[in-house]
């Protein structure tokens, strides 16, 4: 049985596909770049394809607010798709601009396309923040992390919007994966290992079903033998793994 | 037609915050609060309510269609852009709409309306005019305003022709300065001698195409006078090394890496825009050398890029600043500003980002590098062909940069702040990104003949260049505008960012096309190559310019340059040695929190430094992700373990007491940094940027010694120079005096790696290591460095030890000890002499270091040939001394070091300690002692506080 492609979905403004494509390939799994472009005109669809990554950068220039074009292009057209995406139960990844996206259309956290109910607001510093950070997954159940409870994974922040703020507190739906922590492992609010001053540490989330998550930080940079740490490649493997079952 | 607005105010706003902030330290502490709301116009018929999810997220914006401020509680200033002007975000809205069904909106503008608590109406216009708007492109709206409509509008001025038949050498003087041409007599008078043999005026767009053709930016008379273009090209040439792919020909130099790839390298420099607008003159410093490797070979890709800034001390007083010159603490502010917004969305990692201060930079020093990567076989150019069409893509063309190039090879005075202003760019990164991930694509589908940006001179100058042997047609009404009140030269000259000038062979139009539509990409067809051998160009059915292409590229007359030996006004350094712990404090915290040595991470976490997945190493690691590397690794071929290295030497002390040593100290600093990681010199290539003062004789003779130092160096190396530019434009006039740079040369190293893997750091890496200085040094030779300039000090005497030759010895046994893993960290010493590397290898590693000064004045241990000035040795200048070209070690406690050293001078100075902390012994006795964490609090404090 063929595995299935996983479709890296990129905009004008993107700029973190090729090199998430390059690691989910070095984690075993099989990419094609897509772009929005193709998608808008119908050249391609997103039901050909078994999972999505909308990957880092600035799609369309983060103009009006960072994700919110890409956003309004998926809601607007493609909301058909999406939904029938999600309903399909298939896994969707948001790395940094990508979660922003994901948040600006409503995917997360509640699944609800065109409803938004979280945001990533510039960061406390009100500047962009380049840092080398640590995670911890929490014990919520989540296809990206499973088996990686408790662990603390190294990886960098690149973004300059990533405060999450979650409209009624990360509850109700929105289920917290990734929390930034300090060096002995402790969520934390201390700049910079709280490269945003995001409220309780979140730097990543996932929906109730546990398939579609997005988090700020930069996987796709730790995964490969050349980078300071593979930890970024243990979620794409848990991908990977998924689609081979 | 109906426009209406939406007023929008975030819940919290932490760019408000920080401007609040920034303006309380820039002299406005009366002002109690800052508020932004951001005013949307929309031109058309159109359902708000179905817009408003594309213009308001409502969990942190709430929308009003009047204004949600209190006029009460303070002056209100709206910045808008000028009515001529598009505004960036335009054609995203318009997208946005459309994809929401909203097709009924005919334009859109944006405004930002700043309300300030506790000043008044003035005050608040002086703090917009200052800090929050562009007067080339912005302006302030007044609140009476109601526009008939927001699309772009204006009309332009007529050609005209100009006559200089009749006027004497006085008169054409004063019109080349009157119409900012800055042309030298010599070029006006070879004008009018045109104008006599044609039998005709030149129109203006003519004469503009010309001199700005023939400027000092474009044209580089100044070197092409000193022969030094050629002197640096030939010594590339003799050294014939067969990594070098292309040198000097193309917008940047070319190393062949592995699997078939080239590695391309170029600085550029921005000065000028940098000086009189910091934000825009850095963010287009990047957009134009990321072009450089976008128009290499038939289009490279970019993989990495620089920040270098020298300025006056940004610590300065309001009361110091030149008039007419900026403040360096905005010019640094605003420079990292700008270099975040512009290379993060362009996904391209900061390998380098360097700030160094100097009161000479009173017009400043903004260079920018850029790093790419292109498949072989795109490597070189076709020349264009007859037929072939000349397409121009990106952004569109408006007012901006105009006489960009004329204006930047002239020096600066305190009126050009004021006049000179349109000359600026402005910098759209999204536009520059959206054809950077296009050019690959077009040229893998053989859609490209040939590639170059359009930068200084904009489209004159671009098609100028390109269709040089071939001759060039070209309609200007195709061209895009974006201001519709430009004339025909100003299309011909505006700097506007982001664009390219490709030759596409004409039975690929059709492909290429497709292929920018799919990305996305602003394009035209602007004319075609000829075989005519001239330069015309049509503006509404007129030929508004017909120029033999011989004349433009030939006649530019070169004015001789005398030199002189310049007289240095230097005196031998008086710096009393510390004798107590105290002074020993005093000297060690002076050197830590010097703005050269301190903790420059603040600027550098603004920037990505990892994007693309390639940074093996960045300019930060260590423990707390601060301690400075000094080098930047990627591995371009993902999965691959090759690597590209690349190092900085940029010192702007050692020139005033040496010209010539300045230069051979940064080469030699340089290659040293990549050498002590491991990298083999002979697989390394480099590249020069210069900013040297307003030529004058002893101006010109610091350069040209610079430049035959470097060439001679290069050759006896075999180490070649492959890329680099110049500018000679380095002297600020005020009041009556005027202010020179220091003769500068940065020196940038590119690298390969068999194995990034291999690399070796420079933090500590276990308690117990020996500590090694291998190569010479010399104590007393404190001229030009960080310490002496602590204490007001320059001196008279650089450190300048190596020759080729035993550069060389000391670089073979480095790579011998590093192919079997010898050492176990390592670093080349520069500005804070083994002193500074010390600390950073103990604050990147949470271990500490004992230093055993006596190991410096007795010989004991050391083999002969150490250099040794005085019997005893200054122990302040044994950490202090900035020995480039030497590099300490870290080596494990078990190493023969006289076997493995050979003939090479080593000193084992000291070890790695287990605790944070640094200390100092002299024959046993502990004379100071200090916590890595103190340190760090004086090291990481001076920069943070000036950009804070």
């Amino acid at each position: 049985m063929s595995r299935g492609i996983i479709a890296i979905l990129y905009s004008p403004g993107t700029n973190c596909h090729e090199e998430t494509a390059a690691a989910i390939e070095y984690a075993g799994g099989r990419t094609e770049l897509v772009l929005l472009r193709d998608l808008l005109d119908g050249r391609t669809r997103l039901g050909d394809y078994q999972s999505a990554v909308i990957p880092g950068g600035f799609s369309y220039g983060d103009h009006l607010g960072a994700g919110r074009i890409f956003a309004t292009m998926l809601v607007a057209c493609l909301r058909p798709q999406l939904e029938e995406f999600l309903e399909a139960r298939k896994p969707l990844l948001g790395i940094c601009n990508g979660f922003q996206v994901l948040t600006e259309s409503g995917v997360l956290p509640g699944r609800t396309p065109g409803n938004r109910s979280m945001a990533l607001l510039e960061n406390h510093s009100a500047h962009f923040e380049d840092r080398k950070i640590r995670l911890r997954v929490s014990e919520d159940t989540c296809l990206w992390t499973e088996g990686l409870t408790g662990e603390i994974l190294e990886m960098p922040t690149a973004h300059g919007e990533g405060r999450a703020l979650c409209c009624d507190g990360p509850r109700a739906g929105t289920r917290v994966v990734f929390r930034y922590t300090d060096a002995q492992g402790r969520p934390t609010m201390d700049y910079p290992d709280n490269p945003n001053g995001a409220p309780e540490a979140v730097a990543g989330v996932t929906d109730e079903t546990g398939l579609v998550l997005g988090l700020m930080p930069h996987p796709e940079r730790v995964s490969l033998p050349a980078h300071y740490s593979q930890d970024g490649l243990k979620i794409f493997r848990n991908l990977v793994k998924w689609l081979e079952r | 037609m109906s426009i209406q607005s939406i007023y929008t105010l975030s819940k919290d706003d932490p760019e408000a915050r920080n401007w609040l902030s920034f303006l309380h330290r820039r002299g406005y502490p009366q002002l109690k609060n800052l508020v932004i709301e951001r005013v949307y116009w929309l031109e058309g018929s159109v359902n708000l309510d179905r817009l408003m999810p594309l213009l308001v997220n409502p969990l942190y914006q709430t929308p009003a269609q009047h204004s949600q401020l209190d006029p009460e509680l303070g002056p209100i200033v709206e910045i808008a852009y000028r009515p001529a002007v598009t505004d960036p975000e335009t054609p995203s809205i318009l997208a946005g709409a459309r994809a929401l069904g909203e097709s009924g909106l005919e334009f859109a503008r944006l405004s930002r309306r700043y309300q300030f608590w506790g000043i008044d109406e003035g005050e608040a216009r002086g703090v917009a005019a200052r800090f929050l708007y562009n007067h080339v492109v912005e302006r302030i709206r007044e609140p009476q305003e109601v526009p008939a409509t927001l699309r772009p509008t204006g009309d332009p001025d007529p050609v005209a022709t100009v006559s200089l038949l009749d006027l004497s050498d006085e008169e054409l003087l004063a019109l080349s300065k009157a119409r900012s041409w800055y042309a030298p007599l010599s070029q006006m008078k070879v004008l009018q001698a045109h104008e006599k043999a044609q039998g005709r005026p030149h129109t203006d767009a003519e004469i503009e195409i010309l001199v700005q053709s023939w400027s000092d930016h474009c044209y580089h008379t100044t070197w092409k006078s000193l022969g030094l273009l050629k002197m640096l090209s030939e010594a590339t040439a003799r050294i014939n090394h067969p990594l070098v792919v292309s040198s000097f020909k193309d917008n940047a130099g070319g190393m062949e890496f592995y699997e078939d790839c080239v590695v391309t390298i170029k600085g550029e420099t921005h000065n000028f825009p940098s000086s009189i607008a910091p934000f825009g003159g850095i963010a287009t410093k990047h957009g134009g050398v990321i072009r450089d490797t976008l128009g290499f070979g038939k289009g490279g890709y970019p993989i990495g890029g620089t920040t270098v800034m020298g300025t006056m001390d940004p610590r300065m007083s309001e009361s110091e600043v030149p008039a007419g010159a900026l403040h360096p603490q905005l010019i640094v502010a605003e420079s990292i500003r700008a270099t975040s917004y512009y290379t993060n969305p362009m996904g391209i990692p900061m390998m380098h980002p360097v700030y160094r201060i100097h009161p000479g930079y009173a017009k400043c020093f903004a260079l920018g590098h850029s790093v790419g990567l292109i498949p072989k076989k795109y490597a070189l150019k076709d020349a264009p062909r007859p037929g072939d069409v000349a397409l121009l893509m990106g952004g569109e063309t408006g007012r901006d940069g105009i006489h960009g190039a004329t204006a930047s090879s002239t020096g600066m005075t305190g009126e050009t702040l004021r006049k000179e202003s349109a000359a600026v760019q402005i910098g759209h990164p999204i536009t520059e990104r959206r054809f950077t991930s296009a050019i690959p694509v077009l040229r893998d589908h053989d859609c490209i003949r040939a590639i170059t940006d359009l930068g200084a001179g904009g489209i004159s100058c671009a098609v100028g260049e390109m269709g040089s042997e071939t001759g060039v047609r070209i309609d200007l009404d195709a061209v895009p505008l974006k201001d519709k009140s430009l004339t025909a030269w100003e299309v011909l000259l505006s700097e506007s960012q982001e664009r390219m000038l490709v030759a596409v062979p004409p039975e690929k139009l059709a492909e290429a096309r497709g292929i920018l539509e799919r990305y996305e990409v602003g394009y035209t067809v602007l004319g075609h190559f000829t075989d005519t051998g001239r330069l015309e160009a049509f503006w509404r059915d007129k030929r508004i310019s017909d120029l033999e292409m011989s004349f433009l590229w030939e006649a530019c007359p070169i004015d001789p340059l005398q030199v002189a030996h310049p007289q240095r006004n230097l005196h031998p350094l008086r710096i009393p040695e510390p004798r107590t712990e105290a002074e020993w404090g005093a000297a060690i915290r002076s050197v830590l929190g010097h703005y050269h040595c301190a903790d420059q991470s603040a600027a550098g976490c603004r920037f990505d430094t990892t994007v693309q997945g390639r940074t093996a190493l960045g300019p930060y690691a260590g423990k707390n992700h601060t301690m400075p590397t000094n080098l930047y690794v990627s591995a371009p071929l993902r999965g691959k373990p090759y690597g590209v290295i690349t190092t900085l030497a940029f010192n702007p002390f050692y020139g005033e007491i040496d010209s010539a040593g300045l230069a051979r100290l940064m080469m030699i600093e340089a290659i040293t940094k990549a050498v002590a990681a491991g990298a083999n010199y002979r697989e390394m290539v480099l590249c020069d940027n210069f900013y040297t003062p307003r030529v004058r004789q002893e101006t010109a003779w610091d350069l040209r010694a610079m430049v035959e130092t470097i060439s001679e160096l290069s050759v006896a190396l075999g180490v070649p120079f492959i890329s680099g530019k110049d500018s000679s434009s380095g002297t600020f006039q005020t009041a009556g005096r005027q202010i020179d740079v220091p003769p500068t040369l940065v020196v940038a190293a590119m690298g390969r790696l068999p194995d990034v893997s291999k690399v070796v750091t420079k933090e500590f890496k276990r308690p117990g290591h020996r500590l090694v200085l291998v190569g010479k040094y010399d104590c007393e030779a404190l001229g030009g460095g960080v310490y002496a300039d602590s204490l007001g000090q320059r001196g008279d005497r650089l450190f300048d030890a190596y020759d080729a030759n035993s550069i060389r010895r000391l670089w073979d046994t480095l790579l011998r000890l590093h192919k079997v893993n010898a050492f176990i960290s390592a670093s080349a010493i520069a500005e804070g002499g083994i002193f500074l590397r010390i600390f950073e290898a103990a604050w990147g590693s949470g271990y500490g270091a004992q230093i055993n000064l006596d190991a410096f004045s007795t010989h004991a241990g050391a083999p002969q040939g150490v250099h040794v000035r005085s019997p005893r040795g200054r122990k302040d200048g044994a950490i202090f001394g900035e020995f480039v070209g030497s590099v300490l070690l870290e080596v494990s406690s078990d190493f023969n070091l006289n076997e493995q050293f050979g003939d090479v001078n080593y000193l084992v100075i000291g070890e790695v300690l287990p605790d944070p902390q640094l200390v100092l012994r002299d024959q046993g006795d502990v004379v100071w002692r200090a916590t890595t964490a103190a340190l760090g609090d004086v090291w990481s404090k001076t920069f943070r506080e000036v950009i804070e």
